[in-house]
């Protein structure tokens, strides 16, 4: 993403954003509640398009493609969102199963294969037949992460997806993201404030203030930084942020 | 104090949000057009939401049309008694139904049936980010959730239409002969006298436009739904209340261009 400026009526969210993501590695963007990192991941995969400024995937502008190229790079990218966005009408499966239908490849016995492996994946086996209101909130999650995966995508797209669970939920999904790189090459971007997770799946960090990156580095270089802004988020103490003075 | 332009503001604010939303509109509706080609998106879901939107919709359409024409033949007896003669009774009920007052009612009982929990789903979709997962899954939320509805609309309203004119003429038949000094001969030569076939080709034209407006309108709210569970509830709210004054302007509009 390069020098993309995003606001919303009165308020400019992303004031000349800039952000590279090296293949086959995790970077996770953090940053405070509404600074913009939200924004930020829908512009990757042309959900919002910037006011200014260019974003490239796989050297294609996204800002300037039109609608039928995007859907045709949205089958590279999964995308996992805050609150998983399942289907409600639709049980996990075909949930799971949905973006494959899109896919002339995959026929109807091929479809049920993978969704199963994807279930495995993400330890949901046996909920094939749920509604999404019957699962918990880490199970919703999981879904989710099942759904942005079936595609084989060569990106996923992770918005806080570890944010109202438990520990051990939360080490769950962090072990998933990390075997999403390692075992499948998959690239990721992850939003979160979890300073926690974003250390352990991560292969850089980029931290959002203020609508732009203020600093990106890998976890050891994050966590060493003397920039007031960004240790005053990483260790949660705001009497360092400039807001304090 | 309040400031004396308070009111103007309000009034020109309002002029400004009206203004958006036709845009809006008017925006889904092109990409709407544009989405008839994507069949694979849209033809499946086409059967259940006419099942949705016209089968399910015909108990409360035909409760209606039988108490309307029970009141308009009784109405229309009290009017005539010793001045015209009572089998117009049936001209009265078989006209107003065909004409009006079927694709009218119909029109407005189903923009809070049917738009409303048009513009609540989608809207909680919205919401949601059901309909930005959609686009994620590279499905085209237009051609997914709002052709398939719009054209259900189309195609089942003058259904329920057609069905709500006979229901309310049966059911002004019936009065006239139970709660009338009137034979069912009489009623019938009434229900002759003015009736053309073009009356019916009118109640059919204004219905499908009524459906096109209800659905159209509780998708183009639902789609553009902002600010969660409150949200939905004005989305909801208006496109309740927009169809219906739609429905009442195409109503003048299609008497003033078709009846001349």
């Amino acid at each position: 993403m390069v020098d993309v400026h995003k606001a919303f009526g009165e308020k400019e969210v992303l004031r000349g954003f800039t952000l590279s993501i090296r293949d086959g590695e995790t970077t996770s963007v953090i940053g405070g509640s509404g600074s913009g990192k939200s924004v930020a991941l829908k512009h990757i995969v042309g959900l919002l398009r910037p006011d200014q400024g260019d974003v490239w995937v796989d050297d294609q502008n996204v800002s300037r493609l039109d609608q039928q190229s995007v859907y045709h790079l949205r089958r590279n990218v999964g995308y996992v969102f805050q609150f998983a966005a399942l289907f409600d009408s639709m049980t996990v499966a075909e949930n799971v199963g949905l973006g494959l239908k899109r896919m002339d490849e995959w026929e109807d016995d091929r479809i049920v294969e993978r969704v199963t492996e994807c279930l495995r994946l993400v330890d949901l086996v046996g909920f094939e037949g749920r509604l999404p209101s019957e699962l918990s909130g880490g199970q919703k999650k999981r879904a989710g992460l099942a759904r942005a995966i079936a595609t084989e995508p060569k990106y996923i797209l992770y918005d806080e997806p570890t944010t109202g669970l438990d520990p051990i939920t939360t080490a769950v999904i962090d072990e998933l993201i990390v075997r999403m790189s390692e075992e499948l090459g998959v690239t990721g971007v992850v939003i979160t404030h979890d300073m926690k997770s974003a250390f352990r799946i991560s292969d850089r960090v980029a931290m959002l203030y203020d609508g732009q990156i203020r600093m990106e580095g890998t976890p050891d270089e994050i966590r060493a930084t003397d920039d007031p802004v960004v240790k005053g988020f990483i260790e949660g103490r705001p009497e360092l942020l400039p807001e304090a003075s | 104090m309040a400031s004396p332009l308070a009111p103007v503001r309000s009034v020109g604010r309002g002029a400004l949000r009206s203004v958006a939303a036709i845009g809006r509109a008017g925006y889904l509706g092109l990409d709407a057009l544009r989405a008839l080609r994507k069949s694979d998106l849209w033809a499946p879901h086409l059967l259940g939401q006419m099942a949705r939107i016209g089968v399910d919709s015909v108990p409360i359409a035909l409760f209606i049309a039988s108490f309307t024409g029970i009141v308009l033949a009784l109405q229309a007896s009290y009017t005539f008694t010793g001045a015209v003669p009572l089998y117009f009774v049936g001209s009265l009920v078989g006209k107003t139904m065909i004409l009006e007052l079927g694709p009218v009612l119909t029109g407005l009982a189903l923009s809070g049936r049917v738009g409303a929990s048009i513009a609540a789903e989608i809207g909680t979709m919205r919401v949601t980010e059901q309909i930005d997962a959609l686009e994620t899954l590279a499905y085209d939320p237009v051609a997914y959730l709002v052709v398939p509805r719009v054209l259900a609309g189309a195609l089942m309203f003058p259904m329920i239409v057609v069905l709500a004119n006979a229901i309310g003429v049966l059911a002004g038949w019936g009065t006239a002969m139970s709660l009338l000094d009137m034979s069912s001969a009489e009623f019938e030569k009434g229900l002759r006298l003015f009736f053309e076939p073009w009356d019916l080709q009118f109640s059919m034209i204004k219905s499908v436009t009524f459906g096109m407006t209800v659905t159209a309108v509780g998708c183009s709210f639902g789609f553009h739904t902002r600010g969660g569970a409150e949200g939905v509830g004005k989305a909801t709210t208006r496109a309740v209340v927009v169809s219906s004054m739609i429905i009442l302007v195409l109503d003048a509009f299609w008497a003033a261009v078709l009846l001349k």
